[in-house]
């Protein structure tokens, strides 16, 4: 039923989509990799007719460059760290959740509201709970999470303030990034555990498997392909992470005595770009890229070993 | 409107390179006198709906002509050519109602044929009470039986008057109650209609029942097109034979010598004007006589009672098939305890083949 | 019969036993999900609580858990401050151009690959799911330079047009169009309907729920950006509410802040989400586990 009328109506739907991609998807892709092997490739200077030899100096400044080592740094302490905690949460409030009758939709909805947020805003909220107030050098109020710390007897913490420490920063960010990953893993596991053949579960019940096993025995290794698939998803996610630090730390990325302390990968990209400095900004894009796909080829080794179908 | 196939053939290139392409239906010629309804038959992969499909015009033909009356219409696109084609699974659009249904294909209608609103409604109207369903126009397709379903589907085939009707399998989604009350449903729309019809089916029965006249295909070629009784009494060949009739036709191996049919060493038949060779016999379930002296000694294995029937289940040595299976009336009394059974058989109830070539081998008479 | 009334009493107690058991796992299941939901819906809660306080109430070393009085006013004032008027207008504007556009779009990709045969497509489609493999900062890069280029920064246009084009969305439409059965389209075709009709009336109305479901997520998106229109419209005129609102409150942990009419701004912000939710959960639930998109 192939006929030439339809070949050219085919493209005639598809040309508003190719255009696009073409300018804004294809061409750059091709454009970073010429930009990333030009030394010292400037955009001024590439308008004004100037030439670069081909090589991999970009590359070099990248990573020479200051604050590099720091992005990288915090982009992997943060993955390694959110991507298995908001997984194994997720497992234990999907696996909650199925097991539950009344309550359970309205619960899922409750669970799923923060993927509906702006994460900028709601950034923001958490900058003010753990925010301390002083005027002078008394505190005035010390954020309601220090309130909950106190409560329990224990001494309030500078958490995102000048003078704050790393890790104080780096807990606060670790506890919005968890809270901002739930939803959608619960959204995937969940739907997975639903469509679980429920006969595993009454012959697991007949043999008389206890609740624990039953979820570390049964549920886990059967939803093996949405687990590798949420922690596949997390971390891409989780290697591109930048807007959830602007909500708590605003663009200066960490406290006021020590702006960029938190800055991450694409950050760095991003601050890059007014300088012009393309060639180095598409370096570090490719190295991003390559930080992706090497730890996506892990992931999936992991689970092509680990997952059963 | 008299329908005309002139050598159709239809080949599909093969997807894999290097090999062969697929000759889906091969040099196929027919003519179907207006008015008549005609059973395209034979087994899954004969061709049978990619001829529908051409007549339709949803696929081209890759050599030969089709002609609507006089109009060569080979190269006209489907909605040129005033079909109407009932598929397999109905294929109503869930979202509309069986009204929106029936009325979606006048809507199509441009220029002079355009209609007006309420010649549109008046049709669907006309056509719904032809099929019986003037009753259910404001339901969705998904609160219909199988049955009601296929009603819509034909009537929104006949809505826009076509030239021909075309049947995709008509009966094969329906229970077998109401595959026997459909059958008879279509026959009498087409009779009503007088429109010329041909639909496509697997099921010998379903054709045999209905049909003007069968074509019975078989890996793209025309085995034999006629009258379904004639095509059952004098069939073309072995596969012909042995496709039409429940239950199937007995095939014993046989031989001719000097004008009489033997099998094994005993001579059944005398047949004239047959040369002396090897033979394969084909003998009709209900061309078995209970004959206490007669030639065929077969080994009984049981009797099924089918109430005004019996089916005799028996073997024998020179049988191609398991069993060799009898219809025989049940007040004939079989005597269920006997070894062995002995048949006198029908004349025009044997059918000789060419042992190799299966082509059918004529007796006279 | 003794020994038989013994065994007897033994199960008793053994299902007595498990049933305690199960019991005990169900409200411990319970308190857990419980306690995780505050967990969630605790930053909603002191966003909302915050944004009704005094400044002094709100500077009050032992924290009330209800405003004491409730200031309406704070979001008067946030409403200002942060020129939410504008900013939502903004948003809306391309918000709601670019998912028009971007369903067209999407509409026309989608029919073509599941229901029209042309030479090339599957390679075609291929390579457009490759696309979505590449992280979008690496296209970051020569877009700014092209939109700069075309002199479109600080244009309603450079916030729109780039990203007009979801593979994602091209993906979950097509699977969709192809779980309609290709009869439905030869019938149309016996009928003399036209491509393009078919279309409009069997397979869009036929895929409304997955295209409610884009309508919704390409909305949010646009909500939500923050990214690209910092780098390339972030003039008064043009700005986005997201942007608009990070800086109308830049300094997120300074001591001076109005924190109370901060919240204020950062629940005018969450309102529309909120509702879009409430009353369109069901497609946005579906369209984000189908599509696996995510933030």
């Amino acid at each position: 039923m192939v006929d030439s009328k339809q070949q050219w109506k085919a493209w005639i739907y598809l040309a508003p989509a190719i255009v696009l991609l073409l300018v804004f998807t294809v061409w750059p892709i091709i454009n970073t990799v010429i930009m990333a092997f030009q030394n010292d490739y400037n955009a001024m200077a590439a308008v004004g007719g100037q030439t670069f030899t081909i090589g991999i100096e970009n590359f070099k400044r990248a990573v020479e460059y200051r604050n590099f080592l720091t992005c990288l740094k915090n982009t992997a302490l943060l993955c390694v760290i959110t991507v298995p905690a908001s997984t194994l949460l997720a497992l234990l409030i999907s696996a909650a959740l199925n097991s539950i009758g009344p309550l359970k939709k309205a619960l899922t909805t409750v669970f799923f509201l923060p993927y509906v947020t702006n994460s900028i805003a709601i950034g923001m909220v958490f900058a003010a709970m753990f925010n301390m107030v002083r005027t002078v050098r008394v505190v005035q109020t010390a954020g309601i999470i220090n309130n909950v710390i106190m409560f329990f007897g224990g001494e309030p913490i500078n958490w995102i303030n000048a003078g704050s420490t790393y890790w104080a920063n780096m807990t606060v960010m670790i506890i919005y990034i968890i809270w901002n990953a739930l939803p959608f893993k619960i959204l995937i596991l969940l739907g997975g555990m639903q469509s679980i053949n429920k006969q595993y579960y009454d012959a697991a019940k007949v043999d008389g498997s206890s609740r624990s096993r039953i979820l570390w025995r049964i549920t886990v290794p059967l939803l093996s392909p949405m687990i590798a698939y949420v922690v596949i998803t997390g971390f891409i996610g989780g290697f591109k992470e930048y807007t959830s630090i602007v909500g708590v730390f605003g663009e200066t990325m960490g406290p006021v005595s020590d702006k960029g302390r938190l800055n991450t990968m694409v950050g760095y990209i991003y601050d890059t770009l007014p300088r012009s400095d393309y060639g180095r900004a598409s370096a570090a894009a490719l190295i991003l890229f390559g930080i992706i796909l090497v730890v996506t080829l892990i992931n999936l080794w992991v689970s092509k070993k680990r997952v059963h179908y | 409107m008299k329908l005309v196939l002139e050598n159709i053939t239809k080949v599909f290139p093969n997807r894999n390179k290097g090999e062969e392409d697929v000759v889906a239906v091969n040099n196929f010629s027919f003519e179907i006198p207006d008015g008549k309804l005609v059973g395209l038959l034979g087994p899954s992969g004969c061709g049978k709906s990619t001829t529908l499909y051409m007549i339709c015009g949803l696929q081209k033909p890759s050599g030969g002509k089709i002609f609507f009356g006089e109009e060569d219409v080979t190269n006209l696109p489907p909605e040129h050519r005033g079909v109407g084609l009932v598929f397999q699974n109905y294929a109503l659009y869930p979202h509309m109602t069986v009204r929106q249904n029936i009325l979606y294909p006048l809507q199509n209608l441009k220029g002079d044929d355009k209609l007006s609103k309420e010649e549109m409604l008046k049709r669907t109207l006309e056509v719904a009470k032809l099929v019986q369903i003037d009753n259910l126009l404001d339901r969705k397709p998904s609160e219909l039986s199988g049955g009601q379903q296929q009603r819509v589907a034909i009537a929104r085939a006949l809505v826009k008057m076509p030239r021909v009707l075309l049947l995709d399998e008509p009966l094969s989604n329906l229970d077998a109650r109401l595959r026997l009350q459909t059958r008879e449903e279509i026959r009498r729309i087409q009779k009503e209609t007088g429109i010329t019809t041909v639909f496509v089916t697997h099921d010998q029965e379903e054709a045999m029942s209905i049909s003007d006249m069968i074509v019975v295909m078989k890996l793209g070629i025309v085995q034999q097109i006629g009258q379904p009784q004639r095509v059952y009494d004098d069939p073309a060949n072995l596969f012909v034979a042995k496709f039409l009739g429940t239950p199937p036709i007995n095939v014993l191996k046989g031989e001719v010598r000097g004008g009489m049919l033997f099998i094994g060493e005993e001579a059944i038949l005398p047949v004239k004007g047959v040369a002396d060779q090897p033979v394969t016999v084909g003998i009709r379930p209900e061309g078995f006589v209970l004959d206490e002296r007669g030639p065929l000694h077969c080994q009984l294995s049981g009797v099924e009672v089918m109430g005004r029937d019996v089916s005799v289940v028996a073997t024998h040595e020179a049988s191609l098939n398991p069993v060799i299976r009898s219809i025989i009336s049940a007040e004939s009394g079989v005597d269920t305890t006997a070894q062995e059974i002995r048949y006198s058989l029908k004349p025009h109830k044997v059918l000789l083949f060419h042992a190799e070539t299966e082509e059918r081998i004529p007796v006279e008479v | 019969m003794a020994s038989v009334t013994m065994k007897e009493q033994d199960m008793r107690s053994v299902t007595a036993r498990s049933r305690a058991g199960s019991v005990l796992a169900k409200g411990m299941t319970y308190l857990f999900l419980m306690v995780m939901a505050l967990i969630v819906l605790f930053p909603f809660y002191w966003m909302i609580n915050s944004s009704l306080k005094t400044l002094a109430e709100y500077r009050l070393s032992v924290p009330t858990f209800w405003p004491k009085t409730v200031i309406w006013s704070n979001y008067a004032e946030a409403f200002t401050t942060a020129r939410l008027g504008q900013l939502f207008l903004n948003t809306l504007l391309v918000g709601v151009v670019s998912t028009l556009l971007s369903l067209v779009i999407t509409v026309l990709s989608a029919f073509a690959f599941a229901r029209l045969e042309f030479k090339g497509k599957n390679v075609m489609f291929g390579a457009l799911l490759a696309t979505m493999m590449i992280p979008g900062e690496l296209f970051t890069i020569t877009n700014y330079r092209t939109v700069n280029d075309f002199g479109w920064l600080n244009t309603y246009t450079v916030l729109i047009v780039p990203f007009l084009v979801s593979v994602c969305y091209i993906y979950l439409l097509r699977q969709n169009f192809l779980q309609i059965p290709n009869e439905l389209y030869l019938a149309a075709k016996v009928d003399g309907t036209s491509d393009f009709k078919y279309l409009w009336t069997v397979m869009i109305p036929l895929s409304l729920p997955t295209l409610i479901s884009i309508t919704i997520l390409k909305m949010m998106g646009a909500w939500n950006s923050y990214i690209w229109p910092r780098l390339v419209a972030n003039d008064a005129a043009h700005q986005m509410v997201t942007n608009g609102l990070r800086n109308a409150f830049k300094d997120a942990a300074g001591d001076q802040t109005n924190y109370p009419v901060q919240m204020a701004a950062v629940a005018l912000v969450s309102f529309p989400l909120f509702l879009v939710y409430i009353f369109l959960r069901k497609y946005i639930m579906k369209g984000v586990s189908r599509s696996g998109i995510k933030g």
